[in-house]
């Protein structure tokens, strides 16, 4: 086949997973409330932590820690519970929620890949995390004084920074779905990945604040990719260019291996499913 | 609680929801919990150990904040690790009994299944708090709470007099009951819009606020943890009192106890009363 009938067919199996993306909206729009539930989950949080920070660098001598300034670590804190919405794209409790139902059972008939399928479904939930996440975020950013905003090339590099960090979210979230097929009590899994992935992507706390071991462990989780490398573009730590091609690159090893991962164990997952009545 | 829900229920015989029998059934439905415990030992380990490993990460946050600088708004490391640590006791004491309350804002009001507990002769909010005595999650947050404020405490040198103790206690059922009652009131929500889990979770959330000393926060943010969601009374009073004998809002503790309880059970009470005239 040639390139261009390559992506020819490429368009043609995409657009096959638009009405996903619609129905996915429209799922949206009738659980409105739950948007609420995240904004207002993320707006506390936030809050928290601004507070806690704030009460932090009173009793910094010198008012830096790892080299951050008080507006600094503010941006931070607000640049990645921004992420945090965006990676809070419900898969897992989709995916968990289906096999526990057996609904599972409908999508697999289906002529379609159902990874794709849940990809293509939480596009709307990110993207209206993003705009209602975004917006009250750059109007803080341009109107509070002093909060550091991003330079014309730190902005470039964190948008491409945020895509790969969405992609890293929904292929971890897909994984803890899927344990759906080991146990029922998946709420237990759900809640051990949120926390353990608030602490080492560097969401509660700046990873460069770590002490050693621990920020050890960090590097080499995935976590880290979703928050704490987004947002130390977005505040232009790093030296050059090449830098933070390193991020971008290390974070898009991650988005391969993940989604490998998860077509992996899908693949084994079905083989072996069984849904009982009818 | 010995009064059945408005009257509306038929009381067969007299004081057959009498307290007696409240704390009988309680000891037998926690027994029957705990036997549930060996049967699904795997359940058990992800519901406890989730919330251990989310504790423990939330102590070692406070850990590295002190590795770089000495105080958090006039608090030392210890005298915030007991907060923490504290903090967990009374959550964990209501997560133990009252945790069915989220399955009524989540999905019972919603999906027609809440009239089970109207037809039995015992009180309705008693027979959906039974379904999860003793749930084990709650015994994971226990427990890293009293290991965390044992560790602080011993480093502290703090030392539990007899009088400390018999005010620490009723303090921590205080402020369990204190969550429940939010809890009660936001899953009562549901009653006029169908489900409230949404709700809940904010106030929830809102609790995480007294994770750190209130001195921390702004004015009119202290004045809503105090008084209109008064979570300050679960960990902030408690603990200033047995870490510095600071008297101050102690004997309010009480009080807003016994408000908040009765302000939920009225709301719960009405909205038991709404499912009812319904007929759903």
């Amino acid at each position: 086949m040639t390139a261009p009938g390559t992506l020819t067919a490429a368009v043609r199996r995409t657009r096959r997973y638009l009405p996903m993306a619609t129905a996915g909206l429209h799922t949206l729009l009738q659980y409105r409330i739950s948007l609420l539930t995240g904004i207002s989950s993320a707006a506390v949080s936030t809050t928290v932590q601004l507070f806690l920070w704030r009460a932090i660098y009173a009793g910094a001598a010198g008012g830096t820690l790892g080299g951050m300034t008080r507006e600094q670590m503010m941006t931070y804190i607000l640049v990645s519970n921004l992420l945090v919405m965006l990676l809070a794209n419900r898969v897992e409790d989709e995916v968990a929620g289906e096999i526990y139902r057996g609904d599972i059972a409908v999508n697999l008939v289906r002529p379609l890949s159902y990874p794709l399928l849940r990809f293509f479904a939480c596009l709307p939930v990110v993207g209206t995390n993003a705009v209602l996440a975004g917006l009250p975020l750059a109007a803080l950013l341009v109107s509070v004084p002093g909060l550091a905003g991003p330079g014309p090339a730190d902005a470039v590099f964190f948008l491409a920074a945020a895509v790969l960090s969405v992609l890293i979210g929904f292929a971890v979230n897909f994984l803890v779905g899927m344990t759906g097929f080991l146990t029922t009590n998946t709420w237990g899994i759900r809640y051990v990945k949120g926390s353990v992935a608030a602490f080492f992507s560097g969401q509660v706390v700046p990873i460069s604040l770590m002490p050693a071991g621990l920020a050890a462990v960090a590097r080499a989780l995935p976590f880290q990719s979703m928050v704490s490398a987004p947002v130390r573009l977005f505040l232009g730590q790093y030296g050059d260019g090449r830098e933070a091609c390193w991020i971008l690159g290390q974070q898009a090893a991650w988005v391969a291996a993940l989604l490998g991962l998860c077509a992996f164990l899908w693949r084994r997952a079905v083989g072996r499913l069984e849904v009982l009545g009818g | 609680m010995t009064e059945p829900t408005g009257g509306r229920m038929t009381e067969p015989t007299g004081g057959r929801s009498g307290p007696l029998r409240m704390l009988r059934l309680t000891w037998h439905l926690s027994g029957v919990s705990l036997h549930r415990l060996t049967e699904y030992r795997l359940d058990f380990l992800l519901g406890a150990g989730s919330f251990v490993v989310r504790l423990t990460l939330q102590a070692v946050v406070v850990g590295i904040v002190f590795l770089h600088v000495p105080t958090i708004g006039g608090w030392h490391y210890h005298q915030v690790l007991f907060l923490l640590g504290y903090s967990f006791l009374p959550r964990g004491l209501d997560h133990l009994f009252t945790d069915q309350l989220w399955e009524v804002g989540r999905k019972l009001v919603q999906r027609g299944e809440f009239y089970r507990y109207l037809i039995r002769p015992v009180n309705p909010l008693y027979l959906v708090l039974s379904e999860r005595f003793c749930y084990p999650d709650g015994l994971g947050e226990l427990l890293t709470g009293l290991v965390t404020v044992s560790y602080a405490a011993s480093q502290l040198g703090l030392r539990l007099t007899p009088v400390r103790i018999a005010v620490a206690l009723p303090l921590v059922v205080c402020g369990a009951l204190i969550h429940t009652s939010v809890k009660l009131l936001f899953a009562s929500l549901s009653f006029w819009t169908t489900t409230s889990l949404s709700a809940m979770t904010a106030a929830n959330d809102i609790a995480d606020f007294a994770r750190y000393p209130m001195d921390i926060y702004h004015g009119p943010l202290r004045w809503l943890l105090t008084w209109p969601l008064p979570y300050a009374f679960t960990s902030y009073v408690p603990a200033s009192y047995l870490l510095f004998g600071s008297t101050r809002y102690l004997w309010w503790t009480p009080v807003v106890t016994v408000v908040a309880l009765a302000v939920s059970y009225g709301v719960w009470s009405a909205g038991v009363a709404r499912y009812e005239t319904t007929g759903s």
